[in-house]
């Protein structure tokens, strides 16, 4: 009859039960998945953790473990250094989990470079080898684990949100850090490249390699000698004009 | 890329890695610091900025130098020909003008002291200049540390036993210390064996201010001796 087919009124409590009840089924089903996959993310992160605790102390004393994680992080999707901004509690997702450890160990080697920086910006202009940067670190401080190439450019990149004034630039595919906020322009850039081949550059070096105008050269080498990135020996002929990221080179 | 080959002229050759090590005698040799090695270094510096980090490097290379060949005194007439102000194997050397700017500083910071009238009347610039590679207050340290150690207090000493290491009261039978420690005694008096009478007298000046020591005199008014009270 009508009860059977469900026509009339009451039809329409029908439908709406049945309605509430795929919805009902459905919304179990979504819980559970969610549980599952949080039952999962909660196994991951216990793992994680488990993992960082056990390897706490190799992640900050070993370079080599410590490139490999990082690696590992870069595989899976995660940024060990992601945006603490994005966490209310004012750590990362990596910082809670790691127990800080990772994080404290770049904004900590940051701050190293900063003042090493600071320390020989009357030397150097602000312009500086990252390998010499890691090499004085790690004599600066010998008690301490040696910090690798990569922690170094990892570490200035967690500057990156302070603004422009710390950044990793590439001169003839060796990298440096520029403590300095100033622009290079296209030729001081240029003549800084060609001092990675001697040390040094000069007039004629410059207008022989690079088919410059002498006047061009002259302009470039003051200009540099002025921003304090090179230093001048007077003594040779002609007037040669030497990087500091040579001193422990020669 | 161009500017990373070889210039095909080169005036002055690169400086060849240092090879006086397997050439050295027995005198230990000074550790020069990899900057002396940079040519650059020799010139003064046309940029006010790197020439102050250079005068600092310079100032804490000739301390370094003077303290390992025990150099009390340098002074420019003979000291632009030492190997510290001139570096043969890369061929550079230190201007006199430069080498007297870098020992003002040095005297500015406190590290040295112009000896006074040491030049020429004629040019009236001085050119002899004593260097603190310790303070005087530390060379009262390391006086009053020994004359402690050794015990010599209330004792009077003439400047000469001081300078000259009259080292009796370590060796002496009369001393209150075990063979053991002796060569300790002597190794911290071998310090300011030989000091020069000027940084002598400063840094017993020190301890005269902080009440440990007083000068004695002789009928002539000549310093005869220091008597040392030690601390309390």
């Amino acid at each position: 009859m009508s009860l059977r087919r469900g026509v009339g009124l009451a039809a329409f409590d029908n439908s709406q039960r049945a309605a509430q009840q795929y919805s009902d089924l459905g919304s179990s089903l979504l819980s559970a998945h969610i549980s599952e996959l949080s039952d999962q993310l909660k196994t991951f992160q216990s793992a994680l953790t488990k993992f960082a605790e056990s390897h706490a102390n190799e992640i900050r004393s070993d370079p080599v473990f410590r490139a490999e994680f990082v690696k590992m992080c870069a595989a899976i999707g995660v940024d060990p250094l992601a945006s603490s901004a994005a966490n209310k509690k004012g750590g990362s997702f990596w910082a809670e989990l790691l127990g800080n450890d990772v994080n404290d160990f770049f904004f900590e080697l940051a701050v190293r470079i900063i003042e090493l920086c600071r320390r020989t910006r009357e030397e150097n202009g602000g312009l500086m080898l990252v390998d010499d940067v890691r090499a004085r670190i790690n004599s600066l401080s010998p008690n301490r684990p040696p910090v690798s190439h990569e922690d170094v450019v990892r570490a200035v990149a967690t500057l990156a949100p302070l603004g422009h004034g710390f950044e990793i630039v590439k001169l003839a595919n060796r990298e440096f850090i520029r403590s300095v906020p100033q622009e290079m322009s296209k030729d001081q850039a240029v003549a800084i490249e060609a001092t990675q081949a001697m040390g040094y550059i000069s007039v004629p070096i410059l207008r022989d390699n690079l088919n410059w105008e002498t006047a061009r050269c002259i302009t470039v080498l003051d200009d540099l000698v002025a921003a304090g990135l090179v230093w001048v020996d007077e003594q040779a002929r002609p007037r040669e004009y030497w990087t500091p990221s040579w001193i422990k080179q020669v | 890329m161009a500017s990373t080959s070889h210039p095909s002229r080169v005036s002055t050759p690169v400086p060849a890695p240092t090879t006086t090590a397997s050439t050295s005698p027995t005198p230990p040799t000074f550790p020069f610091p990899s900057i002396y090695s940079f040519p650059p270094f020799f010139t003064r510096q046309p940029n006010g900025q790197t020439w102050s980090s250079q005068l600092s490097l310079w100032n804490s290379l000739i301390l370094a130098y003077c303290r390992f060949h025990k150099i009390w005194r340098v002074d420019l007439n003979t000291a632009v020909e030492w190997d510290l102000f001139s570096n043969k194997e890369i061929n550079r050397s230190l201007k006199l003008d430069t080498c007297r700017e870098i020992l003002n500083d040095m005297v500015k910071k406190g590290d040295a002291e112009w000896v006074s009238g040491s030049g020429s009347a004629k040019e009236g610039k001085n050119t002899s200049a004593i260097i603190f590679w310790r303070r005087p207050e530390e060379w009262a340290n390391l006086i009053s540390d020994w004359i402690d150690a050794t015990g010599q207090k209330n004792a009077i000493l003439t400047l000469y036993e001081i300078s000259e290491g009259d080292s009796s009261y370590t060796q002496g039978t009369h001393s209150p210390y075990p063979v053991t420690i002796l060569h300790i005694l002597t190794s911290s008096h071998a310090e300011f064996h030989g000091i020069d009478s000027t940084i002598l007298r400063k840094a017993l000046d020190v301890l005269v201010r902080r009440g440990q020591a007083q000068i004695m005199r002789s009928a002539d008014g000549e310093e005869a001796g220091v008597k040392f009270f030690g601390v309390q």
